[in-house]
């Protein structure tokens, strides 16, 4: 293993009724370092992120988290020390934005309750709605629970943020408010796995891109290159398309 | 278990007499309720403030008190001011009272979540609105009420044995009956409670075949 | 004799018969709650072994399909043969084991009314499968479950009233007593009874209406 590895993915595969949908993926990320994976719908992206937590519990392969392997046993503590972002938010229904934020800090860290609002306020503060914190999710639009949901899982002061197509279910002119956050913290030097169909953001924030297909990664490597002269005829006919219709 | 197949076989019989008089008792009950229910909820829906106010204090009465109370004013009560029935009419003048009123609510639910728009559709294209009342709303709020119309028919399927307390000869009075003569009035209500059981599932499933037959996509659930 | 004279003189009785009423009626909702409940988690979270499942399912379906008035006969009877249990306690255990078939299917819809998402994002941040019932599913879905508990409730309530049937001395038996001392005042006394009933279960709706009222969440769907 890489010495200064914050995530270390080796060999995951994961198949459904024999389909295999991850056939071998194994990638690495050091602290403060921001992935974006892109790829076709079905290519396998957000099985893989939902492997590294074990929400899909893979099939075969390694996850380390800062050197501790993660395990079914292990599994809730090690989910703690790792945000994720769903693509329809799921901020809990029946909590003020406030007691989302702070509800897995109180139960899940044990974290006095005083210091909990007074990290959840901060949080809200960074993606810019301190003034909803009595609101109930159904109050806000879909970019300000997306934004809380970030806060939420920043507030467990996590070792790497996952983001699982967090602009998807927004309308468009929504996506930006939550892109701006994702940059933001990208600049701040979060650890970051994005998978997301944000080119912007891609070109902008990515330290590195992974390109999947088919449950492999066909090509990796810094922004700039993948962009402008990536080698596979797969990848370029990709960011045709999404450059055409995104 | 051999004991109570025995006092099966020896009262069985007597008891599945009872069948027709408790189906009766509920087709003709339910029957009736229908319309009612229909009536009630069309004056709570589309009627003015009268018909309105007396469907809902209707609707209220009846669901809030019950249905052995009802029946008891009905059979025992009545007379008194000279209006006699005999048990079986009394019971179905209860059920079908008391139906009515769930009925109504239930069709009601169903007619207030069709789209506005669909009424709205149909007028412009030129229908009265009877007609787009009998040909756009109902077939779309019939279908709609199935599931909670089956299930409230299946309640006053059970519901039939009270009319037990007013000495219809339907299952669980014979059943009663059988367990005087007999003493044994433990086996004799499992064998009714099987009955009751039957009875139950295959309207149930009956029920559930005709949501399936009536099913239109984007209108109901499967 | 004039009829208010006989309800000043009675009407201790059917308060009486009331008390019974209530009495009965928390306790078969206790019963119904507690293991309704229990019913309901192993269904959701519980092995889905079919020698688990099965007999829930059995369970339910035997109680849901019978009439009330049966299982009444048949506990009443089929426990007082080995046991000497009073008819108030048999009307407890058989509406209440009853009442837990119907509950546990309304805490079952509640619970999976709640979005799939709630539960995996709980998951995802670390909270245990206990944890999250606990903290994020079950305060969701007590939200849900309200209005149909309601529903369950009233029936109930009215059903107390079945209990007549074994001989327990609540509100419609006390009625039927003082019927047969007192002639002629059978509409009335009916009367007084069904307003009783009226008000218990008006009364209990408002109640759980304010409770659902209080826990509101804005936007929180229905």
């Amino acid at each position: 293993m890489a010495d200064d590895l914050i995530l270390d993915v080796q060999d995951v595969k994961k198949a459904y009724d024999g389909l295999e949908v991850l056939k071998g993926i194994g990638f690495g990320l050091r602290k403060g370092e921001t992935k974006v994976l892109i790829g076709p719908s079905g290519s396998g992206k957000s099985t893989l992120l939902r492997c590294i937590n074990h929400l899909t519990v893979p099939d075969a392969g390694r996850i380390y988290l800062n050197g501790d392997e993660v395990l079914d046993t292990n599994i809730d503590a090690m989910r703690a020390r790792m945000g994720f972002v769903f693509q329809d938010f799921n901020l809990f229904s029946h909590l003020t934005v406030l007691d989302n934020v702070r509800i897995c800090q109180i139960k899940v860290n044990g974290t006095e309750k005083a210091a909990a609002t007074q990290r959840a306020h901060r949080e809200l503060e960074r993606v810019g709605l301190s003034d909803k914190a009595d609101a109930y999710p159904a109050e806000l639009s879909g970019g300000q629970q997306q934004r809380v949901s970030i806060a939420r899982a920043l507030a467990m002061d996590p070792d790497v943020l996952l983001f699982d197509e967090p602009t998807s279910a927004l309308d468009p002119e929504l996506t930006g408010e939550v892109v701006r956050v994702m940059q933001q913290l990208a600049a701040e030097g979060m650890t970051m796995v994005v998978v997301t169909h944000e080119m912007s953001f891609a070109r902008q924030a990515a330290d590195e891109i992974i390109f999947m297909e088919d449950g492999h990664i066909i090509e990796q490597g810094p922004p700039e290159t993948m962009f402008t002269d990536s080698t596979h005829e797969r990848t370029r006919a990709f960011l045709n398309v999404i450059a055409e219709h995104g | 278990m051999r004991e109570f197949i025995e006092f099966g076989i020896e009262w069985l019989p007597e008891l599945l007499m009872g069948v027709p008089v408790t189906l009766s008792l509920w087709v003709i009950a339910i029957t009736l309720g229908f319309f009612l229910g229909l009536v009630l909820c069309w004056a709570r829906v589309y009627g003015n403030l009268f018909f309105y106010w007396i469907s809902t204090a209707y609707v209220e009465l009846f669901r809030g008190t019950p249905m052995l109370v009802q029946m008891f004013f009905i059979y025992l009560g009545l007379p008194h001011l000279g209006i006699v029935f005999d048990a079986f009419t009394a019971a179905v003048i209860a059920i079908t009272l008391n139906s009515a009123a769930y009925q109504a609510e239930y069709f009601r639910g169903s007619v207030l979540s069709v789209p506005k728009g669909q009424l709205v559709a149909a007028r412009s294209c030129g229908m009265t609105q009877w007609q787009a009342i009998r040909y756009i709303m109902l077939p779309q709020a019939l279908r709609r009420v199935i599931p909670q119309w089956s299930n409230e028919a299946i309640i006053e399927l059970k519901f039939t044995s009270i009319a037990y307390t007013i000495g219809v000869v339907e299952i669980t009075s014979i059943a009663s009956d059988i367990g005087s003569r007999t003493l044994d009035f433990f086996m004799v209500f499992l064998w009714a409670g099987v009955i009751y059981l039957v009875l139950t599932s295959t309207v149930a499933s009956l029920l559930g075949l005709l949501e399936r037959r009536t099913y239109v996509p984007g209108v109901t659930n499967v | 004799m004039d009829i208010y004279d006989v309800l000043l003189r009675d009407f201790p009785f059917l308060l009486k018969g009331l008390g019974v009423a209530i009495v009965l009626l928390a306790a078969l909702l206790v019963i119904g709650f507690v293991l309704g409940m229990g019913i309901c988690l192993v269904q959701l979270y519980g092995p889905r072994s079919r020698l688990v499942q099965w007999p829930l399912v059995l369970y339910e379906r035997i109680f849901r399909g019978v009439p009330i008035i049966i299982m009444l006969f048949i506990f009443f009877y089929g426990i007082s043969g080995v046991w000497d249990i009073s008819a108030f306690g048999a009307a407890v255990l058989a509406m209440g084991l009853r009442s837990a078939a119907y509950q546990s299917q309304i805490f079952r819809s509640a619970f999976q009314s709640v979005p799939a998402g709630q539960m995996m994002a709980a998951r995802a941040m670390g909270m245990s499968k206990i944890m999250a019932i606990r903290h994020i599913v079950f305060p969701q879905a007590a939200r849900h479950a309200i209005g149909p508990w309601t529903n369950e409730f009233s029936s109930e309530i009215k059903e107390t009233s079945l209990a007549y049937v074994i001989g327990v001395v609540e509100l419609t038996r006390q009625a039927h007593y003082i019927i047969t001392s007192t002639q002629g005042n059978v509409l009335t006394v009916f009367a007084v009874v069904a307003l009783l009933y009226f008000i218990l279960n008006r009364t209990g709706n408002s109640l759980l209406y304010a409770l659902e009222r209080k826990l509101a969440v804005p936007g929180f769907e229905k």
